[in-house]
């Protein structure tokens, strides 16, 4: 499970029947979807014991090529000490197990593990293998921290 | 004329800040939140770093910026900020305490933060053709180096005009001595 990549732990995750039918019958109607599905991934030794990632969702559908229309995804990483670093978050997305990749048109919103660094906007891109997202359309970050008052003479 | 581009500083040193050891006579305090936003951008989740490209703007309640790309160096949980660069058409606007308005432009603005020790380096560094414009006068430096940690702003070949005496006509000298 360690060396396993997310994506195909959320292959399995989202059944194997569903999968199997969507990649030997790709060009016809899926025949069924997976609920409140969870994969992880793992960092290598000597942290293999923690989740470097971890990627869920409420809803999984089939879509014609292997894909998955996924609803309510939620794309946690994790420091190799445990500690949460970002939360992805987006109502729907079009995910491609194989290749790790998602993507949606809709809307999207990302935060740090602490909350203080808010990210949302329109139109997303996910590179699982590379930790990478790309937002195309309106992105605002709000930044919550202290920051100093001018007493400097 | 160092307390210029102290709001620059809040700016870029927006969570940087937080738990810095520098010997600035500074103190923390609740803000509003930083707002920025763009058209597109890009996070590496790996590298930490954040890339705003088209129509960057970032406004919290002291300064306006805007830039065509800025890279943000993602700090970890309760971190630093520890590098943001700007570049293309750099703008910001400024209002300080005093009601004092201050417009500088340059075509690249960096912003490091470096903790060697007990030591804190905190720089701002202007360069393509920086300026600063105030109600009484303008100023031109390149670079131009903000030494937050000293509160020291250093000048390189400096041209100031300065407007003070209306209908005295513009002047140019030297600005060192006022830093």
């Amino acid at each position: 499970m360690k060396s396993v990549p997310a994506h195909l732990c959320l292959a399995l995750g989202a059944g194997g029947i569903l999968l199997a039918a969507v990649t030997a019958r790709p060009q016809t109607q899926p025949l069924g979807h997976a609920t409140d599905f969870t994969s992880e991934s793992y960092f290598e030794a000597p942290h293999e014991r923690q989740i470097k990632m971890r990627l869920s969702g409420a809803e999984a559908l089939p879509l014609p090529g292997g894909l998955l229309d996924v609803r309510q995804l939620r794309v946690e990483t994790f420091g190799e000490d445990g500690k949460p670093e970002m939360v992805v978050r987006a109502p729907q997305c079009t995910y491609a197990p194989l290749d790790g990749v998602a993507n949606s048109a809709g809307r999207m919103e990302m935060q740090s593990g602490d909350g203080k660094f808010r990210v949302e906007g329109e139109g997303f891109l996910w590179r699982q293998g590379a930790s990478s997202l790309t937002i195309s359309n309106r992105v605002r970050t709000t930044i919550d921290l202290p920051v100093l008052n001018a007493t400097a003479s | 004329m160092k307390k210029i581009l102290f709001p620059f500083l809040i700016l870029f040193g927006a969570g940087a800040l937080a738990a810095a050891q520098t010997n600035a006579p500074v103190a923390k305090t609740n803000s509003p939140p930083t707002q920025i936003t763009s058209d597109t951008a890009d996070f590496d989740l790996s590298a930490h770093q954040a890339v705003y490209r088209g129509h960057v703007k970032v406004v919290n309640a002291e300064v306006k910026l805007t830039c065509a790309w800025m890279l943000v160096d993602l700090p970890s949980a309760g971190g630093h900020l520890s590098n943001i660069v700007a570049e293309t058409n750099v703008v910001i606007d400024m209002t300080d305490a005093k009601g004092q308005t201050y417009h500088v432009t340059s075509a690249k603005a960096v912003y490091a933060y470096k903790t060697e020790g007990v030591v804190t380096n905190e720089t701002v560094t202007f360069t393509g053709k920086p300026r600063v414009e105030t109600a009484t006068s303008t100023i031109d430096s390149e670079p131009m180096i903000w030494d937050r940690t000293r509160n020291k702003f250093t000048f390189i070949g400096p041209n100031m005009i300065s407007r003070e005496s209306p209908g005295a006509g513009a002047t140019n000298a030297s600005p060192l001595k006022l830093f």
